[in-house]
């Protein structure tokens, strides 16, 4: 019916702490999951490069390299899914509320996991073939740069909002709350493909670039939908919440009784 | 003491005999002479509210019909267009004080044009009581005359406004439109005597989505400006009150938001504004773009809900701020209780003994497939769930004030398309072949698609969801109750536009549904 602040904050909370989890295990074990992506180009001295694909893959297990692209979905991605999960809440019955909120993190998972696959394969290749290598950092920080400021970006990032109509009964259910975490995935996955993939292909300081590109990301997501165009794409609703709130601030301390401004006096 | 008094557009006949109207034609031909860039012209105007200035084809701004003749270039700057266009707040708390700061600018702006033209000083904005006695539900002659009493072109006439038939009669049909929501007492929320979301509209302090339109916004606003704007008689297109990328360009637009600005003010004589600092502080707070309007003579006008919360605060009034008698909650769900069988509980809620409204919201029921609206309506059958239609029984069985019943609204969920100027009236169980005017206990509700388009467009503000509609079934749930007939697998659905719907023309309800609200 009508979106509530309370009925969000159930949502808001869980999800948040299970961000955090996330984080916390990536803060105090990196190691195991990330660095083996970057094989050799952890090691600080120069060492033999695998000579063959299965040596390649025993460097980098992917099962090992799976879990550790899943927790950073988890870590980085997850609070943007509040306002669509609190969607999927609202809008189906109350007795099949956790099985939407499954199937929709299945769809959702799927798509990212598809395109983790792809984006592991690169680092994992970069980490080959051009292992230390920040030039390549920076050459798709470029093409990150330039996708993040486009049009095609803010298509995607506008149809992260679209929270539509959903079946209510039976497998019509089950599969309109897969399908809405496909879609949702596919256009998240749009949007932040390029920030996902950037971090992986650093040396070091991975979980540091990802910490800031998970905020970016965050706010990215609670920008209204904008007519699609070339601009400065950021930190922007963060920034304007934080200057905004700021101002509230100062000026309730500067004036404890509240003047009325503004033209109509005259 | 006000500096400037708004009156009614209806005084001396509502035509260029009274001097309110024909000073505000002089202005707005003032205004409309400028260019399209400057932030003082009719057109700059008319964008801060919506816009489709660059749009291909209907409704873009070029392919409108004049008069009036309605300019495309030179563009402002995009900083500009930035700062100002497209800013209008719908279905959102900021609906009331947005739209009062927007007729507080243009109304300064027409008084500086007036003076300078050598009118009055105290020139002030008046407003159409669509809902006042007599011939009020008409609009005011003044704006169907071609030319002003010297002969030169009326600019109070467009083309491009059809009325509720389609034909140039314009009028407010009363009912469906009418002034229930003064009975409201909440700004935001719900209770015995306001639907979901509220007087004012919901909360959107963080987040613009949801599309849901305040009580207030919802009628009589949105179906007055769907049924002025109305549909042009090439069934393509419709009149520029219908749509809020084009209804700012049609000069009674500000008459029709004076009345609902008069209508908030009313309200508030008996009714609280909210004291939630996100609704005080305005949308800026929460990062989103700031009201700001241009000013004659200079900088900016830029203001918050806080600082538009009473007319107090501010140089106006209205002539009349007369509201309905109210009848309190209490005495509603007194009555309610009486009719549920629950007649000591009644005793005690009218003696004022404390209620708990539940707050638990949930589904009830969903239709299976999104609906197409065409021609002369549509039906569908809305399944309810047997477990949580029994709680909603049980609630009304077992009703007390400690318990009082649930309330049940039916909802449009997901309405999109490209035709603004419908309204469509939805009842619930009408019996098959029969007439639907037959039957107003079985009416559900009216709503006007106003913002329609908009709302359904990916890259606008909504993101493409559509148009949500709530409305309150709770007395036809009822009346089902006490006729034994609550038990039923399903609901069936009928909505009927007041026009048909032209065969080019587009409107999908995504899904009907039914929901609860109790314990």
């Amino acid at each position: 019916m009508i979106y509530d602040a309370r009925e969000l904050a159930r949502v808001r909370n869980p999800v948040l702490l299970l961000s955090a989890a996330a984080w916390i295990w990536l803060v105090v074990d990196p190691g195991r999951l990330m660095m083996q992506a970057h094989g050799a180009a952890a090691c600080s001295r120069p060492a033999p490069l695998p000579a063959s694909l299965p040596a390649l893959l025993a460097m980098n297990p992917p099962g090992s390299l799976a879990v550790g692209w899943g927790l950073m979905l988890v870590a980085m991605m997850s609070p943007a899914l509040i306002l669509p999960i609190g969607h999927l809440r609202l809008r189906s019955f109350k007795r099949r509320r956790a099985r939407a909120i499954a199937l929709f993190g299945a769809g959702y998972g799927a798509i990212w996991m598809a395109v983790g696959g792809l984006q592991l394969a690169v680092a994992v290749a970069a980490g080959w073939l051009a292992p230390s290598s920040y030039l390549l950092a920076a050459g798709v920080a470029i093409l990150a740069i330039v996708w993040q400021l486009s049009p095609a970006k803010q298509r995607c990032l506008n149809r992260c909002h679209a929270h539509t109509e959903l079946a209510a009964f039976g497998v019509a259910a089950d599969l309109a709350a897969l399908r809405f975490g496909a879609s949702h995935g596919v256009w998240c996955a749009g949007s932040c493909w390029a920030l996902m993939l950037s971090p992986m292909l650093l040396p070091r300081g991975q979980v540091a670039a990802m910490a800031i590109l998970a905020v970016l990301i965050a706010s990215e997501r609670i920008e209204a939908p904008r007519p699609p165009r070339w601009r400065w794409r950021g930190l922007g609703k963060l920034g304007r919440i934080v200057a905004a709130q700021a101002r509230i601030r100062l000026h309730a301390l500067q004036h404890r009784s509240s003047p009325t401004h503004g033209r109509p006096g005259g | 003491m006000a500096q400037y008094t708004r009156a009614n557009a209806w005084n001396n006949g509502g035509t260029f005999d009274n001097p309110d109207l024909l000073w505000y034609a002089k202005g707005v031909g003032a205004m409309q002479a400028r260019q399209l860039s400057d932030s003082t012209s009719w057109w700059f105007f008319a964008a801060i509210h919506g816009e489709y200035v660059s749009e291909n084809g209907f409704p873009g701004w070029g392919f409108l019909p004049a008069p009036p003749q309605v300019p495309t270039s030179p563009t402002p700057s995009q900083g500009d267009q930035d700062l100002y266009w497209d800013q209008c707040q719908h279905q959102s708390w900021y609906f009331p004080p947005w739209h009062r700061g927007y007729l507080l600018a243009l109304e300064a702006q027409i008084r500086a044009d007036v003076i300078a033209l050598g009118g009055p000083a105290t020139w002030a904005l008046p407003y159409w009581n669509y809902l006042g006695p007599g011939q009020e539900f008409n609009i005011p002659p003044a704006f169907t005359q071609q030319t002003l009493p010297d002969g030169s072109p009326n600019p109070l006439f467009v083309t491009a406004r059809y009325g509720p038939n389609g034909d140039g009669n314009i009028f407010v049909p009363i009912p469906p439109v009418n002034q229930d929501v003064m009975s409201n007492d909440v700004y935001t929320g719900s209770d015995a005597v306001t639907s979901p979301p509220g007087f004012g509209g919901p909360d959107t302090g963080f987040s613009h989505f949801g599309g849901t339109s305040g009580n207030l916004e919802n009628n009589p606003h949105n179906m007055v400006h769907s049924f002025v704007g109305g549909n042009a008689p090439d069934g393509q297109t419709y009149g520029l009150m219908s749509d809020p990328g084009l209804a700012g360009l049609d000069p009674i637009f500000y008459f029709h938001h004076a009345n609902i600005d008069r209508m908030w003010a009313a309200w508030n004589a008996n009714n609280a504004n909210p004291t939630d600092p996100k609704w005080l502080n305005g949308p800026a707070a929460q990062g989103e773009r700031e009201f700001v309007m241009p000013w004659p003579g200079g900088a900016p006008y830029v203001y918050t809900p806080q600082q538009v919360s009473s007319l107090d605060q501010l140089n106006y009034t209205y002539d009349s701020l007369q509201a309905p008698a109210l009848v309190p909650a209490a005495a509603v769900l007194a009555e309610r209780l009486t009719r549920l069988g629950a007649a000591a509980a009644a005793a005690k809620v009218q003696k004022g003994a404390a209620v708990t409204p539940g707050e638990n919201v949930e589904l009830v029921g969903a239709s299976p497939a999104p609906l197409a609206i065409k021609g002369t309506g549509a039906r569908t059958t809305v399944k309810l769930d047997k477990d949580v239609r029994r709680k909603v029984s049980a609630s009304l069985l077992g009703a007390s004030e400690a318990v009082p019943p649930d309330r049940v609204y039916l909802n449009l969920e997901n309405v999109r398309g490209t035709h603004d100027p419908s309204v469509l009236q939805v009842y619930v169980n009408l019996p098959e072949g029969a007439n639907p005017a037959d039957h107003p206990e079985l009416l559900a509700g009216s709503v006007g698609l106003f913002g329609l388009r908009k709302a359904s467009s990916k890259d606008d503000k909504h993101g493409g969801q559509g148009l949500n509609f709530v409305l309150d079934i709770t007395k036809i749930i009822d009346t089902l109750h006490l006729a034994n007939a609550l038990d039923a697998d399903a609901l069936q659905v009928r909505i009927v536009p007041h026009q048909p719907v032209p065969d080019k023309a587009e409107i999908t309800v995504g899904r009907v549904s039914v929901y609860r609200q109790g314990q």
